[in-house]
Formats: structure tokens, C-alpha cells, sequence
């Protein structure tokens, strides 16, 4: 009796701590087959710089998922605030911060759409999103006119832009060390949210059971409203390093961030046991896929397998922290 | 033509603590209709599933025919042609799939064999052959999703007769059907007995339905069989209720008297938008406990969750000291200083996957925060005090409320609306599934808290809690409210006569 709780809980904890292990252990294959190549404070910047987009979507998928909500259009919202925040910096020659907070502002009202469906036409959180990623995609490119944003550029109606190129403040952002003191403030600031304010503990008792929380005098509508706001501002902070780490507002520019920023929520959901979707974890996910897809390439696998590689090694974190899921 | 015969012999079953049938001796035959009748819990869905072979665990014999035969799969019982058509309609059936495909779905799940292609035309036409038989008239080729629950219930007998069927078990068939519907049901259960000579064996709960269509009775209670008898003319739903309850009630709580108050809570021509309540009105006085009695399904939850905000309500006011409160969502109710603790605990109730500590303040966690901020030290404080003040069995109270007994699950339920502070508490059948001294302490709880001079609801189909712990009590049915009783002035018997539909006023023997 005694050996099988032990045995138990020793898979509990293979379970509960699947992603860290799997970090630490590519971490170190990959230091024993590349030495300082791989393990270097240069090289550490590099993963870190490379996770930071991923993790602020991710982490814009967190405060989604935490009251069990879901959101499939994040990035395609994301590439139509970039368009917005280039637009607004090198069309309209608006100062950084102005374009910033004119990307913020707007990725809110236009999220005001996703909510919408979602609240008060009451479709599924999935399809509501699935149909939106379309809308995102061909607004986005009315307003751009059917091209990236970039420098050097007439504007969408033939005219000169008023900055005729990026300033060092710009590509700044994109640019380590801002792009992952950026990402730190965004996983910080969902923590503090999610598990020290009454805000967060009601997405997270939603989440849990939303009939109980709701019998329990929670303002279900409103807190799902909430958790939409605090993504969108994510979603466009997400918009603006992308815009400014490729120097342009590309099409579809961020669209390609949505599965990775997916699959980092959900092997970091069961990190510590917290079966839940949480920042810390989320960053652990986002983490794990970056370092492997950093060592694999220095080890020489060809970029065009990389997602294979990457993606199996994902499906085994996630079967191992999925195992404990009583069958229904 | 040929009688069958089915039936049990010493047969019992038992679940750890429970004794849900003991040494019953069952029998019916074909060509008849037949009621099994009881009390909540007398046992008498636990023997039909016997029956049905849903039970595997049973000791003693099931008799067909007068030989032991072995019903321990549903497929064993179905071989024999017993069928049951369980209350819950729609867990049978798949809505997105036609009429057609649903009557004949045992065909297309058992009798495919090694065929790859469904045959269209023959599905529809055997579909409609058997509903011919019914003497009904249903669009074989309509989804089920759009049927009426009284044509659910109708494809689903139309399925149990579809393959061989000599014994129909109908488990509550009219608990939710309108008076025109249950008239449909009864013809098409005549017909069936008076054309294919077989047995149809009714579970219900209203007693002048039973006198209406079937041929004889048994009565259940505590698992046991009490009588067997025909239906004559003479028989009365009196003399049926009393076998129903028996003579005996021995738990008994006390009652703590509290004075009582002015009117508080006034309820008005309340009527919920899908007719589960209807035109309900009635009144709470300050410290006064008022019980919602009737049977499972008369709408007493309904009713609780109106007032809640819960379920959408039609019409009718709600006031309280005279002010009308505007509830249209359960957060509105909360604000309102009111109170729900809800019949489905885990679904409902807790927050399984929280802690002691959050359950506890989730009803009022602004209380605990500073700028939105959560104060732990004040969270524990409160989970602390009621953790201690109810006696809620937890190692700590960071523990999570999955790992907790249903009693102290419970407890955990009311301590989160103790700490909001509410004038009105509801409570939706709140011992359901706890054990007797859970009970116990939850009945004083609610004494404690009518005593501070709050208003109280107690919803619950078990009469004798009602008659222990309340002041007054409404009975309802069908969504009704049949009658207002003093408590001290009524008995179980006058209950269960307004319960089961009785609207003559009632006369103690």
C-alpha cells in the first residue's frame, strides 16, 4: 500500500513537473552535444529573444483560457494592429508612444467584435474566433491596401509618408534586451492578475466551473469581458515587437505565432500541478519550445524538419501531462 | 394467446450502507398494465433496472416464465424483450439524427452484421411501420432535435417495440408531459396492450393517472414490496399514499422555536419563461423557515432558481421590506443580499478544483481585497472562522474542496454565503447525498441562521424534513403551488395528498 501511494506520487510529480523536465533535459543534451555553443549567456539571449513573441501571445492566450475561454483569431488581430501601429508611426509620422497607445486602443475596440459574438450573439468562444481570423485577415489588408507596412513605402493612397524611415527607438523594441524585458512584464503582470487579484481568481473559478460561479454571484459576462480586454492589450503589445523585429508590419506577419502560442498554454497548463492554464507555466512552454528549436538547429537538423522534431516532442510533454485525465 | 410471466424472487441488492431492495417478490404478466409506486427512494427504479439488466449485482432470481434466467447485461434482458424507457428522454437519444435512424437504432448498432451501406428506403419504411403500430403520426425523416419531448418519449417506446418486446418498463413517462400529451401516452399504452399482448409496467408518481390506466399495483417502500393489489373502482390515491409512507417516521429534528417576524420577502405571481413555475406566490417572514414540498420534478428547484436569477423569469415581482428587487442574473441576487445553495452540490454548489480558503470568500471576495488586490491573510482569517464555527472536517484549509466529504462539501456551500452576510437563504434540497449526522449539524446550521432574524427557503421532496425543520410550507406540483400548510397543523399525509395533484381539500382519516 504504502510503495504503490509512493509510486503514485512520484508519477504525480513526473506528471505535475513534465515541462520543466523536459526543458531542463534538452537544455542539457544539447550543452553535452554543443558545449559553450549552446550554453552561453549569448546563446541564452538568443533563446530568450526568440521565445519573447511567442510568450506574450501565449500569455494573451492564458488570460483567455484561465475562465475556459478560447480565441483562434489572436494573431490574425495581431497582424491587423500591426498594420495599424507601422501605419500610424511612418504614415502618419505620430510620435512612438502615440502609435502605441493608438495600437493598443484600437486592438480593444476591435476586439469589442470578438466579444460581441461571443457575449451577446452567444457563439461558441472557437467558432466565433474562426470566422473573425477571416474578417482580421482581409480588413486588415483594406486598410494597408493589400501590402506590408514598410519603410520607403508610399502610403495606401500613393501619398509620401510623413517619416520616410524607422527611428533606432522603433526597432528598438524588437531588439534584445527590450523584446525580453517586455515579455517579463507581460508574463509578471498576468501573474499578479491571474492569482493575486479577485479579478483573476473569478476567471479562474469560471474557468473551474462556470454554473458554480455563477450561482455564486459572479458576473459571468462581464469577467469573460474583462479577460477579452486584458488579452487584447496583449495581443497588441505582441503586434508591435513583431512589427518592429521584422522592420515592417508584414501580411500576415503574425499569424504564424497562433499553434506555437497555443501549445506553450497547454504544456504549461499542468506545470506544478496548477491544471490550469498559468503565466509561469505558459513562459516554461514557450521556453521549451524555443530552446529545442535553437539546439536542434545548432545540431544540425535541417530547418524545413524542424517542426516535426519540434512538434513530437511537444505531443510527448503534453501526453505525459495529460496521462493523469480520468477517462470520461 | 400466450401469458408470460415476469418476475423476481428474494431478490436484493445492496450499496454500501443502503439496503435498496430487500427479499423482493415481484410478479406481472402479459396483457396488462401495471403500477410500482412508492416514495422517493422506495426502490422502485432500483428493481426495474433489475429488470432491465442494468443491475448486475442483485441476489436472489428474476423468473421468466417460471425459469431463472440471468440478467446481468442489458442485452440479456433485451433478449427476453424487456424493455425500459428511462425518464431522461434525450440521454437515449441523438438529437442530430432522424426519427427514422433513432427508432431504428438498435437495428443499425446490433443487426448490421458485415453490410457497409445503410439501406435508406428500408430504415424509413420499417421506421414508419413501427410507428404505424403505434397508431402515431411522426415525420420519419425530421431530426429528433426538433421533436417535442412527448414524441421523444413516443420514438423511444417506438425503438423498445421495434425488436421483440414483451415487457414495456415506462420509468415516470408523464412527469413531464402536458395533461393532452399524458392522454397520447395512455392511449398509446391501451393500444399497444390490446394489440400486441404486452405488459406495460408504469412508474409514477401521480396517483390519479395510475387509477386511470393501469390494471394493478404494487407499492414499494425502503426497498421492500408492501402490497399488491388490483385496481377496482373502489381504490382511492388515500388509501395508496398511506401504504406509499406507512406509519413509521423516525427522524426527527428538532426544532428550535425562534419569533417571528413581519412579512419580508413577498413573491409574487412568479412564473419562470419555460413553465416550470407557474403563477407562484407566497411569503417569508423574518426568522422564519418556509418549506417547498413536492415530489422530484414539481418545480421546487425551479422555483429556487428563479428567484435566484438563475432561470429566466416570465412574470411577477419580487419584493423584500417592501422594496421590489430587480434580479435578472444570480450576481444581481447576490448584491441583493441573497442566498442559493443549489440541489447539484459538485455541479453547482463548489468549486471542486478551488481550495477551503477560496470557496469560502468567492460569495464576497470584495470584502477581502484592497484595490482588487486580494488580501490572503484576511481570506484565511474568514476560512479560518467558519472552518472552526461549522465544523468542516478538512486537514487545512488549503485543501481542495474535491478531497472533502459531500457533508463537508456542503458545509463549505452555506459557509460562503455565511461570510456574505445575506437576509434570505434558499436552500435546494441540501441533504441530499449527505450522511445522517451531516444532516444533523447542516439542520442546525439552518436553525442558527433563521434565528438571526434571516428569511429562509427549504426546498426538498423529503416530507419528513420539511415537517421537522420548517414553520410553514408551500406544496407544489406541476409547477403549482397546491397549498399552504402550517407545519405544526399538517402531517405527511396531507402533504403527499397536495403533492401528487390533489386539489379537493384534504380530510384526515
Amino acid at each position: 500500500m504504502n510503495q504503490l501511494l509512493k509510486k503514485k506520487s512520484v508519477g504525480r510529480f513526473l506528471m505535475d513537473w513534465a515541462a520543466v523536465i523536459a526543458l531542463v533535459f534538452s537544455i542539457i543534451v544539447f550543452t553535452i552535444m554543443q558545449g559553450q555553443a549552446f550554453f552561453s549567456a549569448a546563446n541564452a539571449t538568443n533563446i530568450l529573444r526568440a521565445m519573447s513573441i511567442t510568450t506574450i501571445f501565449a500569455i494573451a492566450a492564458t488570460v483567455t483560457m484561465a475562465p475556459d475561454g478560447f480565441d483562434m483569431s489572436a494573431c490574425t488581430l495581431a497582424s491587423f494592429s500591426a498594420y495599424i501601429f507601422a501605419s500610424s508611426f511612418l504614415w502618419f509620422g505620430m510620435p512612438l508612444l502615440v502609435s502605441a497607445i493608438v495600437t493598443i486602443l484600437f486592438t480593444m475596440v476591435l476586439y469589442l467584435l470578438t466579444m460581441f459574438l461571443i457575449l451577446v450573439c452567444k457563439i461558441p468562444d472557437m467558432l466565433a474566433t474562426c470566422s473573425l481570423m477571416f474578417v482580421h485577415q482581409g480588413l486588415g489588408l483594406w486598410w494597408t491596401g493589400g501590402g506590408a507596412v514598410s519603410s520607403g513605402m508610399p502610403t495606401r493612397w500613393g501619398g509620401q509618408p510623413v517619416r520616410a524611415g524607422w527611428t533606432e527607438g522603433f526597432l528598438n523594441i524588437g531588439r534584445a534586451p527590450w523584446c525580453i524585458i517586455i515579455m517579463l512584464a507581460c508574463v509578471a503582470f498576468a501573474f499578479i492578475f491571474l492569482n493575486y487579484t479577485k479579478h483573476g481568481r473569478y476567471l479562474y473559478a469560471m474557468g473551474g466551473n462556470r454554473v458554480a460561479a455563477k450561482l455564486s454571484g459572479i458576473n459571468v459576462k462581464r469577467y469573460r469581458f474583462v479577460a477579452g480586454m486584458v488579452t487584447a492589450v496583449f495581443i497588441a503589445i505582441g503586434a508591435m515587437v513583431v512589427c518592429s523585429r521584422n522592420s515592417a508590419a508584414q501580411i500576415t506577419g503574425c499569424d504564424n505565432y497562433l499553434m506555437p502560442s497555443l501549445a506553450a498554454v497547454f504544456v504549461g497548463r499542468s506545470v506544478g500541478g496548477a491544471e490550469k492554464p498559468n503565466a509561469i507555466g505558459t513562459m516554461i512552454g514557450a521556453a521549451l519550445v524555443a530552446v529545442l528549436e535553437n539546439g536542434l538547429t545548432q545540431v544540425g537538423v535541417v530547418y524545413y524538419v524542424l517542426p516535426a522534431v519540434k512538434g513530437a516532442v511537444l505531443a510527448l510533454a503534453l501526453v505525459v501531462a495529460y496521462a493523469s485525465k480520468k477517462e470520461d | 394467446m400466450d401469458k408470460i410471466t415476469l418476475g423476481t424472487k428474494n431478490v436484493s441488492i445492496e450499496f454500501p450502507g443502503v439496503k435498496a431492495l430487500s427479499n423482493v417478490d415481484f410478479e406481472i404478466e402479459t396483457g396488462k398494465i401495471h403500477a410500482v409506486l412508492g416514495a422517493n427512494g422506495a426502490g422502485k427504479s432500483t428493481l426495474m433496472k433489475v429488470l432491465a439488466g442494468s443491475n448486475p449485482d442483485y441476489t436472489g432470481d428474476v423468473l421468466y416464465n417460471g425459469k431463472v434466467v440471468e440478467l446481468r447485461k442489458p442485452v440479456a434482458a433485451k433478449e427476453l424483450g424487456i424493455q425500459i424507457v428511462y425518464q431522461e428522454v434525450d440521454m437515449a437519444l441523438i438529437p442530430s439524427l432522424s426519427v427514422a435512424e433513432n427508432v431504428m437504432f438498435n437495428h443499425l448498432v446490433m443487426n448490421m452484421g458485415h453490410k457497409q451501406f445503410v439501406d435508406w428506403g428500408q430504415i424509413q419504411r420499417d421506421a414508419k411501420e413501427v410507428l404505424k403500430r403505434l397508431n402515431i403520426d411522426i415525420d420519419v425523416s425530421q431530426l429528433v432535435g426538433n421533436l417535442s419531448l412527448a414524441q421523444k418519449q413516443m420514438v423511444l417506446i417506438a425503438r423498445a417495440i421495434q425488436s421483440t418486446c414483451n415487457f414495456l418498463i415506462l420509468d415516470e413517462p408523464t412527469a413531464p408531459l402536458s395533461d393532452t400529451e399524458t392522454e397520447e401516452l395512455f392511449r398509446v399504452c391501451q393500444h399497444l396492450v390490446a394489440t400486441e399482448n404486452l405488459a406495460v409496467i408504469f412508474i409514477s408518481h401521480r396517483l390519479h393517472e395510475v387509477l386511470q390506466i393501469c390494471n394493478s399495483y404494487t407499492v414499494m417502500r425502503n426497498g421492500e414490496i408492501v402490497d399488491n393489489s388490483l385496481i377496482t373502482p373502489e381504490t382511492t390515491t388515500k388509501e395508496i399514499v398511506e401504504k406509499m409512507l406507512g406509519r413509521s417516521f423516525e427522524e426527527n429534528f428538532p426544532k428550535e422555536i425562534v419569533d417571528i417576524g413581519g412579512k419580508a420577502l413577498e413573491v409574487e405571481h412568479l412564473s419562470e419563461a419555460e413553465g416550470n413555475v407557474n403563477d407562484v406566490s407566497f411569503y417569508v417572514r423574518r426568522g422564519e423557515i418556509v418549506g417547498i414540498a413536492g415530489l422530484v420534478g414539481a418545480g421546487k428547484s425551479e422555483l429556487c432558481k428563479t428567484l435566484f436569477g438563475a432561470l429566466k423569469k416570465s412574470a411577477g415581482t419580487i419584493k423584500f421590506d417592501g422594496k421590489e428587487l430587480k434580479i435578472k442574473t444570480p450576481s444581481d441576487a447576490v448584491k441583493y443580499r441573497m442566498a442559493l445553495v443549489p440541489e447539484e452540490r459538485r455541479k453547482e454548489g463548489v468549486l471542486v478544483s478551488e481550495t477551503v480558503d477560496f470557496n469560502l470568500s468567492a460569495a464576497c471576495l470584495g470584502k477581502f481585497c484592497k484595490m482588487s488586490f486580494i488580501n490572503k491573510g484576511k481570506t484565511a482569517e474568514n476560512a479560518s472562522h467558519f472552518v472552526k464555527s461549522l465544523g468542516i472536517k478538512t486537514p487545512s484549509i488549503y485543501q481542495l474542496v474535491r478531497n472533502l466529504s459531500g457533508g463537508n462539501q456542503q458545509k463549505v456551500v452555506v459557509g460562503k454565503w455565511l461570510a456574505a452576510d445575506c437576509d434570505v437563504y434558499i436552500f435546494d434540497e441540501p441533504t441530499k447525498g449527505v450522511d445522517v449526522g451531516a444532516k444533523a449539524e447542516i439542520f442546525k446550521l439552518i436553525n442558527e441562521i433563521a434565528k438571526d432574524n434571516n428569511c429562509v427557503i427549504y426546498a426538498s421532496c423529503e416530507n419528513s424534513e420539511i415537517l421537522s425543520i420548517t414553520d410553514r410550507t408551500y406544496v407544489m406540483f406541476d409547477g403549482k403551488i397546491m397549498a399552504e400548510l402550517e407545519t405544526a397543523k399538517t402531517c405527511e399525509d396531507e402533504i403527499m395528498h397536495y403533492a401528487v395533484g390533489g386539489t379537493e381539500a384534504y380530510v384526515a382519516s
